[in-house]
Parts: structure tokens; C-alpha cells; sequence
């Protein structure tokens, strides 16, 4: 042979494609960078479907249907590799009947859907429509770049808030709700402000782009992300607030009709063919509506075509609107601006001779004073008084820092890792980040048979209301094993509950149980609801959560969790012969089948901060199950 | 055509090369390829004009060793799977598996893929290239712009 690529390359395309099956990605990649024959090979289709479906996170099905709205498999891999951390169950603490915010894929794309606390219906879990409400989505484009909408809902009217999503790390564990500046944005697409888009002429704004395209990518990235950057988290909690709250006000779009309907399939291919079909058809068009509303901000109008007039980027809103809403709203003005100074940066218009950025940095000096040196130093007299005003200087600076990096700023979603501490199966969590923090989830192994989600109801027979009690509260359950003391325990740790109003705090434990400790205990039914006769396989010994001391540290009472079938769990407590049955739930599944219900308005909608003990997620008329009402 | 339960039928295959080798039919048949010569025609001797007489030396050793008629210890057969492919040079694998898809030997396809690939895991550009013996043919820029293209994936 006589050149050493001939050997790879003498592969017929299916074993060459067998080959790149165990490779990752990344090991593709390097093969394509070899030679250029390889390249050629390595860039087909069928190499990255094989990538995508060794992902698996959609079944191949699902790929052939994507296909069509992206420019290659490899393209889709993109994607698919950027969002795969981000599927699961992500919670949090407040409010404490529960906050399951479960991110599965949709059609390009993943949702996040929150699980509305709720009671069983009629029909019970397999065939009672589980209530849900749309908390975010990830969107890929054609060429694989992703694209972050914010669901959200004022005055009866439902919005996207587009915004971008920063490089997901791929151990993350948490999903951060954030404002970030950007510098102008290039490449076509042009930021400007309503309010002195007339001013700047066309040459301008190309020269502005032209100007950027010299910068390769991560130069620009660099630029970006200066050292001096303040990380949004480092603000204060007001600002922050502050910030989605102008951000959220102003970028938004509202959703039209025909993108209201579904955000994924409604069946599983293979299950009903044709409804499949349908739903492919829909999402594929409603997907191409999103990105063109999240490139162009709204519904293009066909017939109106003004070359001067470029729609302001949706995802961006520029700096100075922001400053005047900041200086208004909250009295920001400190010792740091100088007086009389106001009418500097509300005219606009006097500066535009002027490129966008030297704007700017001109009404920036104005707010924070004769020169951008003094913040600094500023700062650091500051600091070191004790006083309040010198706090609020602080505060004000950083704020003033944060903002300094860019023009524009718009919203971000930020899935970071952090250290986080766990409280057996629950992460304890900060109170006064705009978070979601992700629920580590087990797959039932060898020895950890009964690991995973759960869905549970109280009384027997399980699952179907009785005369009494027309509706059933619905639990979440998460089932994780743990040594502890020498034991091995099953640990049954509540993350929904429908009742309406909660009786113990978001992620205590229902039940603990020892795997090494069979319980003696008879079941105190043969047969089930269907006079079916009961197989009692196992039963195992522990404790079931009751009242304690307080809501927020509840106690203990014996009990023991019997299974059922395989398929079914009971937790009897011994003394109160309350009985807690459980069956396992394909949340994915059920969210196919399930009913949408609407959003809360976007901040809350994806982290709802302020205290509560009920439903705050149901403040809406309807349906067909029963809704725990709020108080 | 079925062969008489206690005598074993004999097959000779004969390589582009000319060498011919001798084996149990029973070996021959892990060979699709092979078997449907045998069932459609019924040859004692089949000629392979794809495969020299090397590599087929090397694929009727695997096909031996996977035929016998014992249901063998798994654990041996994967220990000889190993041996026999790790002390393979890149070449002679490619050599093999060429053959053996030629033959359509599903098995030892999969498992040379799979070797391969091991052979590719985890390296650099750099490292995949000296082992395969590629050599550069792109220009500097080409090759930035492509490392740019697929950046995502060393994330």
C-alpha cells in the first residue's frame, strides 16, 4: 500500500461507519482533520447519524423527522451533544408542594415542562391527562446553534422572551436564569435601538459590521468575557431582579396561534403512525416560526420592505434604555453621579456622528463620573468605608462594571456546575439565585432494583378514587439507595405533592427502608382493586415520615414497604395503617399524553422565589381533573 | 446440500493468489458468502478471487477457533479474540476485515471495527495520523477553519 490513509480509506462507507459507531464525537472530528479524503468520509450523513443515534436521546425515528430542519446529522449532533446535559428532572425547594421542572426532547429541541401539583382524576395516572405547563425551550437551527426561549404568560397573553444559551457544561447541576451583556452583535444581524434607528444611516452600520468580521471568534469571545467582568451572580439580589425584570419587559415576543399548540410529539412513533405524522408536520413548521421570530423578532410581513428600517435584534435590548429605567426606578443615583449630568445620555440623538460603542462609553462616563479610573478607585475607598452609602456605592459600582462590557444586554440560560451539598437524595439550595437544580437520577441496576421516579397515591386500592375521596393527591417520588451506619436503606424522597396545601417540606424523605431488613409484617389486603389476587414478593422494615417538630423538621413513625408484583410499592405505616402506594412513571410518556396548562408570568415561571405552601402554579380556571386551588 | 451427519465434508477454498487451503466444512460455512456457494452450487473447491492467500490463512484461523464444536469456555474465545487481533498491525487488520466483509463474517467484522476504532480512541490528530500513516494535505487555513467548524465537540 503506498499511502497509509489508503488503508482507512480502502473501507467500504458501512465499515467505515461501523468503525466511527464506538468513536465519540470528538474522535470523529479528529479523523476529519487528518487528511482531506478523510475529511470527505468523515462528514457524510451516515457517519453522524450513527453519532446521533449512539446519543441516544431520540430514537432514530425521531432523527430521520429532524433531519429535515437542520443541514446535516453533524449538525444535529451539534446540537444534540450541546443540550444532552440538560435532560432530566431539575427542582426546587420553593414552592414546597414541589417544583419538577422535567427537560425532555421536543422536535429540534428540548422543553422543560413543569409538573403542576394535581390530584388524580377519574381515570387514574395511566390514562388521566397529568397536568403540565411550559417553563423554557432550547431550539436548534440548521446549522446546529442554539437558540433560548423563555415561556411566560401576562394578562392572559402568552409570550416567548428569547435570549441565548451560554456553552452548557457538561456536568452541570444547575440552571441559572441570567442577564448578560453583549457586545454588538455582527454577521447581519444589527442591534439598534427604536429610538435612534432613523439617525444611523445604513453605511454606518455596515461599516460597524465590517469593522468586527476582521476578529476571528474567539478573539471577539475574549473581548467579551474581559477579566474584568463581573459574573452576574455577583450582583445583588435587587439587581438582578431588577435586570430579568427590564429584560423581560421589554424582550419579548408574543406567541402567535399557530405556534400555541404542541411543543413535542403527542404520541410515540410506532404507536399511532399517523398521528405521528401530523405532529411531525406541525412542530417542523412551528420550529421554523420560532427561529425566524427569534432572528428577526416577529412574524415576517410580506410586503413590507423597508432596507433602512433592519428589525432590532429580539434577544437584545440596548444599554441606554436600561440605564434610564435603573436610574428611575430605584433612586440609583449615589455619590457617584455626577450632578446635573442627567441630560447627557437621554439625548440620544445629539451624539450621532458618533459610532455606537464611542456612544456608549461617552453617556457611561457621564452616569459614573469624570473618568472610568475613578470606579475602580471608588471601589476600593468604598469598600473600606462601613457606612451604608459606601455599601450602596459598592453595589452601584458593580452594577455600573457589569453593564460597562457590552451595549446590549439580553437574557441568558446559564447551566453551570457548582458544588452543591445533599441532604440524602435533595440538594440544598441557595434561596436567591433564579435556579433550578438538577435531581441526580438512578437507573435501576443490580442491587438497586427499585431506583428511580415514582408516582404514588394514598389509600387502597391504589390508583382509583373512591366515593369519599373524589380526588386522589398525586406524589412524586424518588427512589435512591444509600449506606448508611453499615445498612443498606431505599430512601422514598417526595419532590411533588397535590395536596393543597403541603404537609412536610419539598424533598423530605416519605419512607426509609433497610434493603438488609425484611419485614415480618402481613399485607393487610389479598386482593387488589379488581379483586385480583395480590403476590406480595418483598417486604422490607423502616420508618414513614410524620409530624415532627414543625413544618420544617418533621418525624418518623415505624412502617414497611412491601412490593407488590414488581411493578407496585406500599408503604404501610404500622400504626396508622396509612398506605402510600407507588408505581413506577415514564414522565416522558405521560407528558406526551398529558394536558398543557398556562404559564405564570417568565420570572416566576422558571423559578419562583418567594415563599410559598400551596398551589402557586394554579391560578387558572379549568379542567378535568381536580386542581388543588390556592389559598 | 446436507451433509452426512457423521462424516465431515471437506471444502477447499483457493485464493486469488493461488494457495489453497483445506477445511471442514462446518468452518467454511461462518462465511455466509460461503455457505451460499455450498447451498446455490455445491463446489468442493471455491475459488476467492478477492482474498490472497495470507489473509485468508488468517481468517480460516478465526473461523476454526469460532467452529469447534464444543460450545467453548466464552471467556477463552474472547481471550483468543484479543490475541488474535492486538498483535495485528494496522495493515494486516484492514487486510483481514476487508476479507472478512468480502466473506461476510458478520462477527469478525464487528470485532476488527471495534479494534479499530481502539486504535483511533482518545488520539490526537497528530497521533491518528502517524498510526494510519496519513499525511497532511491540508493548508494551514483549511485546517483552522476546520478545527473552528468542530469545535463544539472538544468542549
Amino acid at each position: 500500500m503506498s499511502c497509509g490513509s489508503s488503508l482507512l480509506l480502502a473501507l467500504p462507507d458501512d465499515i467505515f461507519t461501523i468503525v466511527t459507531r464506538t468513536l465519540t464525537p470528538r474522535d470523529v472530528c479528529n479523523l476529519c482533520l487528518c487528511c482531506r479524503s478523510l475529511y470527505a468520509l468523515g462528514v457524510s450523513d451516515k457517519v453522524w447519524l450513527t453519532q446521533c443515534n449512539v446519543l441516544d436521546i431520540v430514537p432514530q425515528r425521531d432523527l430521520l423527522e429532524w433531519r429535515k430542519g437542520v443541514s446535516s446529522y453533524r449538525a444535529l449532533c451539534q446540537f444534540l451533544v450541546c443540550v444532552q446535559p440538560l435532560i432530566g428532572i431539575w427542582v426546587h425547594q420553593n414552592p414546597e408542594l414541589g417544583n419538577v421542572v422535567y427537560v425532555m426532547p421536543g422536535f429540534i429541541s428540548v422543553v422543560g415542562c413543569r409538573i403542576i401539583p394535581q390530584e388524580l382524576g377519574p381515570l387514574g395516572l395511566e390514562d388521566g391527562p397529568i397536568l403540565w405547563a411550559p417553563v423554557f425551550e432550547i431550539v436548534g437551527d440548521a446549522d446546529g446553534s442554539a437558540a433560548f426561549f423563555l415561556h411566560g404568560r401576562d394578562k392572559e397573553t402568552d409570550y416567548f422572551y428569547p435570549g441565548s444559551l451560554k456553552a452548557v457544561d457538561r456536568t452541570c447541576n444547575v440552571l441559572l436564569l441570567e442577564v448578560e451583556p453583549k457586545q454588538q452583535r455582527n454577521g447581519g444581524k444589527l442591534v439598534h435601538s427604536k429610538s435612534f434607528a432613523h439617525h444611523l444611516d445604513k453605511e454606518l452600520s455596515r461599516r460597524i459590521c465590517r469593522s468586527d468580521s476582521g476578529i476571528s471568534k474567539s478573539e471577539r469571545v475574549d473581548g467579551q468575557n474581559a477579566s474584568s467582568m463581573v459574573p452576574f451572580n455577583k450582583l445583588s439580589f435587587g439587581d438582578r431582579r431588577k435586570l430579568l425584570d427590564i429584560v423581560t419587559s421589554q424582550v419579548r415576543l408574543k406567541v402567535p396561534e399557530s405556534a400555541n399548540g404542541l411543543l413535542f410529539a403527542s404520541v410515540t412513533g410506532g404507536n399511532d403512525d399517523e398521528k405521528f405524522r401530523q405532529d411531525m408536520v406541525y412542530l417542523c413548521e412551528r420550529r421554523s416560526l420560532l427561529m425566524q421570530m427569534y432572528k428577526l423578532g416577529g412574524v415576517c410581513n410580506d410586503g413590507e420592505d423597508d432596507p433602512l428600517m433592519h428589525p432590532p435584534d429580539p434577544t437584545q435590548l440596548d444599554l441606554s434604555e436600561i440605564r434610564k429605567s435603573l436610574d428611575r426606578s430605584s433612586g440609583f443615583r449615589s455619590s457617584l453621579l455626577n450632578g446635573g449630568n442627567d441630560n447627557g445620555w437621554t439625548h440620544c440623538s445629539s451624539n450621532k456622528k458618533k459610532t455606537l460603542t464611542g456612544y456608549f462609553r461617552d453617556s457611561l462616563k457621564q452616569i459614573l463620573g469624570k473618568s472610568n479610573s475613578s470606579i475602580s478607585s471608588s471601589n476600593r475607598q468604598n469598600s473600606k468605608n462601613s457606612s451604608s452609602s459606601g455599601e450602596n456605592s459598592n453595589k452601584h459600582a458593580q452594577l455600573h462594571e457589569f453593564l460597562r462590557t457590552g451595549d446590549t444586554i439580553g437574557l441568558t440560560l446559564h447551566a453551570s456546575s457548582v458544588r452543591l451539598s445533599f441532604y440524602r437524595a435533595w440538594p440544598n439550595m441557595h434561596d436567591s439565585r433564579f435556579a433550578l437544580y438538577k435531581l441526580p437520577m438512578h437507573a435501576p441496576a443490580v442491587g438497586q432494583e427499585y431506583a428511580g421516579l415514582w408516582g404514588g397515591t394514598f389509600g387502597w386500592p391504589p390508583g382509583k378514587p373512591s366515593e369519599e375521596k373524589p380526588g386522589k393527591a398525586l406524589f412524586f417520588l424518588l427512589l435512591s439507595y444509600e449506606e448508611s451506619q453499615g445498612k443498606r436503606q431505599l430512601i422514598g424522597t417526595k419532590i411533588l405533592e397535590g395536596t393543597h396545601y403541603v404537609l412536610h417540606p419539598n424533598g423530605s424523605a416519605m419512607f426509609i427502608v433497610n434493603i438488609n431488613e425484611p419485614s415480618h409484617e402481613a399485607f393487610p389486603w389479598d386482593t387488589d382493586g379488581d379483586s385480583h389476587p395480590l403476590d406480595v414478593r418483598q417486604a422490607f422494615t423502616g420508618e414513614g415520615i410524620a409530624n415532627g417538630y414543625g413544618f420544617r423538621y418533621p418525624g418518623s413513625r415505624p412502617g414497611s414497604l412491601f412490593v407488590i408484583q414488581d411493578e407496585l410499592l406500599a408503604f404501610i405505616w404500622k400504626e396508622s395503617k396509612a398506605v402510600l402506594t407507588m408505581q413506577r412513571l415514564n414522565l416522558q410518556e405521560l407528558l406526551k399524553k398529558g394536558e398543557r396548562v398556562p404559564a405564570l408570568p417568565p420570572i416566576a415561571n422558571f423559578s419562583y422565589l418567594t415563599k410559598s405552601y400551596s398551589n402557586v402554579f394554579a391560578g387558572f380556571t379549568n379542567t378535568s381533573n381536580g386542581l388543588s386551588s390556592p389559598r | 446440500m446436507s451433509t452426512k451427519s457423521q462424516e465431515k465434508q471437506l471444502i477447499t477454498l483457493k485464493s486469488w493468489d493461488e494457495e489453497e487451503f483445506v477445511v471442514e466444512e462446518s468452518v467454511a460455512v461462518k462465511s455466509e458468502t460461503i455457505k451460499n456457494i455450498i447451498e446455490d452450487c455445491g463446489l468442493e473447491l471455491i475459488p476467492l478471487p478477492n482474498v490472497d492467500g495470507k489473509t485468508l490463512a488468517k481468517v480460516i484461523e478465526y473461523c476454526t477457533k469460532h467452529s469447534t464444536g464444543s460450545n467453548d469456555d466464552s471467556e477463552d474465545l474472547k481471550k483468543f479474540d484479543d490475541e488474535f487481533l492486538d498483535s495485528k498491525e494496522i495493515p494486516v487488520l484492514i487486510d483481514i476485515v476487508l476479507a472478512a466483509n468480502y466473506l461476510n463474517i458478520e462477527s469478525l467484522v464487528e470485532k476488527i471495527c471495534t479494534k479499530i476504532a481502539d486504535r483511533i480512541k482518545d488520539m490526537s490528530v497528530e497521533e491518528v495520523r502517524e498510526a494510519f500513516k496519513i499525511e497532511n494535505d491540508f493548508t494551514p487555513e483549511e485546517e483552522k477553519k476546520i478545527r473552528n467548524e468542530h469545535a463544539w465537540a472538544f468542549e
